[in-house]
């Protein structure tokens, strides 16, 4: 199938595209260059900056510090973020959109007021787990989970109950009608929605800086902090390998997911 | 024998009454059609016999078990929905094996059993299709093998015609009914399309707004409605507005501008006497060409209108300040009318019905 795409529409979106991959573009030559400090253009290209990246205990212990908050938050939010898609669509009573709307306000929300609004309260309830990692943890699960519920969602608004109800009455129990039918037919929502709450979390910002413990350091915490006291290229070569993960994420998902049967399936 | 009985089953949705006090008796073996316009509350009664509803009030009995407060995977009952709910992550023999495997048959039977399943509905081949790659009529074929090899005590057709296109359905419609002969299995289907219920059921039970307004036969249904609602929801109906003179038993003489005909009463009211009457007479009941000059009342009429459509040819008559529609075969006996002829009007004493 060929589509002709009018010559303007075609400048626009290049254009557009130029836009969105400029900032990656500066990162990851500024991570490249062999002089003293960030600059774009780079002077020069090296490895210098990345391998003093892989030998910085400080951006290596951020980095795996990240990688690891990430992944708990996206177990959690995954769990949490589809039981709640899953009761938001299947429940019937007055309060419902009400609900949809409280639960996705992490996001609409500034990260600024999530974070500060969380260390307030934990500073205060006096929990004890304001600046540490469980606190951290918390603030990112709730910053992640509405994507979740917002891909699952869309999924469980495409799929048909009947589905289940067959299933009901050819025998399966509750719980193997959602096992074997609701699931497989969710299942690409569930894992979009699970990366989704990786990356946020991953690349998340406001509420890390209210919440995180001086000694753990997420990745864009350890960035910035750098940054305020010297202009070293260093952060660059850590955005490099955080954009990295990134784009390899989202490929394995793709993999994984194979969005073009997807695509297939809803045609049919 | 009553197979399936409700007794007394309400549901209310918040405020508002989807079913209202329904009793009903269904006979084992029987085609039962529950036929109403949308919101009539024949799908509700359908989903509280699957178990996907719980009823408010009553309860359902099947082969003499009361399942009101069984959930639906403990019923033996097979549904065939609208849109056939066929599994789309499956083939089409894991769709139709599914209920086997839950009742956890050993493999070699459940192939023997899918595989026979499949031959029954014709479907032998598209063992390993998915659900995108099937026509409409397929789905349809194979929704119903997949409840059929489960053997279940009732099944359950919701509206499955209705997703097809004209065609299909007239083919399907014959299909699903020599299938459930075969088959022998109680079968209650629900539709809005009184041609089905009409082709289709042994007995049929119309609904509005909650409630049963007249179970029946097909022929019953058809020739001795119950109500005006009926009359009109259920084929083509002329209504003549008329005056009832004089009632004999279920027979009454009525007064249409100056012609005294006759109709049937829909139930005996003596009390009817004098009071203005709509007699209902079928397009095709209706004689516009007097081939024997008896006794019958005739309404003198005037040809306003003439649809040709091959196999009939229908007129729209006036008479006085009403009009009715006649049907009349296409036949090279019955001479064609031309606009404007003045027709005399009749039909035989039973095909008139009246009612209040």
């Amino acid at each position: 199938m060929e589509r002709k795409i009018p010559l303007p529409m075609l400048i626009l979106a290049i254009l557009g595209f130029c836009y969105l991959l400029f900032p990656i573009l500066v990162v990851v030559l500024a991570g490249l260059t062999t002089g003293e400090f960030l600059t774009f253009p780079p002077k020069g290209l090296s490895l210098r900056w990345v391998i003093s990246f892989l030998n910085s205990e400080k951006y290596l212990s951020a980095f795996f510090f990240s990688f690891k908050l990430a992944l708990m938050t996206m177990i959690v939010s995954t769990i949490l973020g589809t039981a709640a898609a899953l009761f938001i669509a299947r429940s019937r009573f007055v309060g419902r959109t009400a609900l949809r709307a409280f639960f996705l306000s992490p996001v609409v929300l500034p990260g600024v007021v999530v974070g500060f609004a969380l260390y307030a309260f934990f500073i205060t309830s006096g929990l004890g787990i304001s600046r540490t990692i469980w606190g951290l943890w918390i603030g990112h699960i709730l910053y992640s989970t509405p994507y979740v519920i917002g891909t699952v969602g869309a999924s469980l608004a495409t799929f048909d109950v009947s589905l289940e109800e067959a299933a009901r009455s050819l025998g399966a129990s509750p719980m193997r009608a959602f096992r074997k039918i609701t699931f497989p037919n969710i299942a690409q929502g569930i894992q979009a929605g699970s990366i989704f709450a990786f990356i946020v979390s991953f690349g998340q910002f406001e509420v890390s800086l209210f919440l995180s413990a001086p000694n753990s350091e997420p990745l864009p915490i350890a960035m910035y902090n750098s940054l305020r006291y010297k202009f070293e290229p260093d952060a660059a070569a850590a955005g490099i390998f955080a954009i990295t993960l990134v784009i390899a994420s989202v490929l394995l998902t793709n993999r994984l997911v194979n969005i073009r049967r997807l695509l297939e399936r809803q045609d049919g | 024998m009553v197979y399936v009985e409700f007794s007394t089953i309400s549901k209310h949705f918040g405020t508002s009454v989807a079913v209202a006090d329904l009793d009903l008796q269904i006979e084992q073996g029987e085609f039962f059609s529950l036929l109403g316009p949308s919101g009539c509350g024949k799908s509700t009664t359908l989903r509280m016999l699957a178990g996907f509803v719980k009823p408010t009030t009553g309860q359902i009995r099947v082969n003499g078990r009361n399942v009101t407060a069984l959930p639906p995977e403990a019923r033996d009952i097979g549904i065939v929905f609208q849109n056939y709910a066929i599994f789309p992550h499956m083939t089409v023999f894991d769709n139709i094996a599914f209920g086997l495997v839950e009742r956890k048959l050993p493999r070699v039977e459940i192939k023997q059993k899918v595989d026979s399943a499949l031959a029954e509905v014709g479907m032998t081949g598209f063992e390993d299709r998915y659900e995108r790659e099937l026509s409409g009529g397929q789905k349809q074929r194979v929704a119903l093998a997949r409840v059929l090899v489960i053997e279940p005590e009732i099944l359950l057709l919701d509206e499955p015609l209705s997703a097809l296109d004209k065609k299909m359905r007239e083919e399907m419609k014959y299909w699903i009914k020599n299938i459930q002969k075969s088959v022998g299995i109680t079968t209650i289907y629900v539709t809005h399309d009184q041609s089905e219920a009409l082709t289709m059921s042994d007995r049929i039970a119309v609904m509005d707004q909650g409630r049963v307004l007249q179970i029946g036969t097909p022929v019953e249904i058809y020739e001795q409605p119950a109500s005006r609602f009926i009359a009109e929801f259920i084929g083509e109906s002329n209504l003549l507005d008329g005056t009832a003179l004089d009632v004999h038993g279920a027979v009454c003489s009525i007064d249409i501008d100056g012609t005294t005909v006759t109709g049937r009463l829909t139930q005996n009211n003596a009390a009817i006497k004098g009071q203005a009457v709509t007699l209902l007479v079928r397009p095709e009941m209706i004689r516009l060409h007097s081939l024997d000059a008896s006794e019958k009342p005739k309404l003198n009429g005037t040809v306003r209108e003439i649809i040709y459509q091959g196999s009939v040819v229908r007129y729209r008559i006036q008479i006085g300040h009403q009009h009715v529609m006649v049907e009349v075969a296409n036949r090279p006996d019955l001479a064609r009318l031309d606009l404007d002829d003045d027709v005399e009007v009749y039909w035989n004493a039973d095909s008139g019905v009246a009612m209040p």
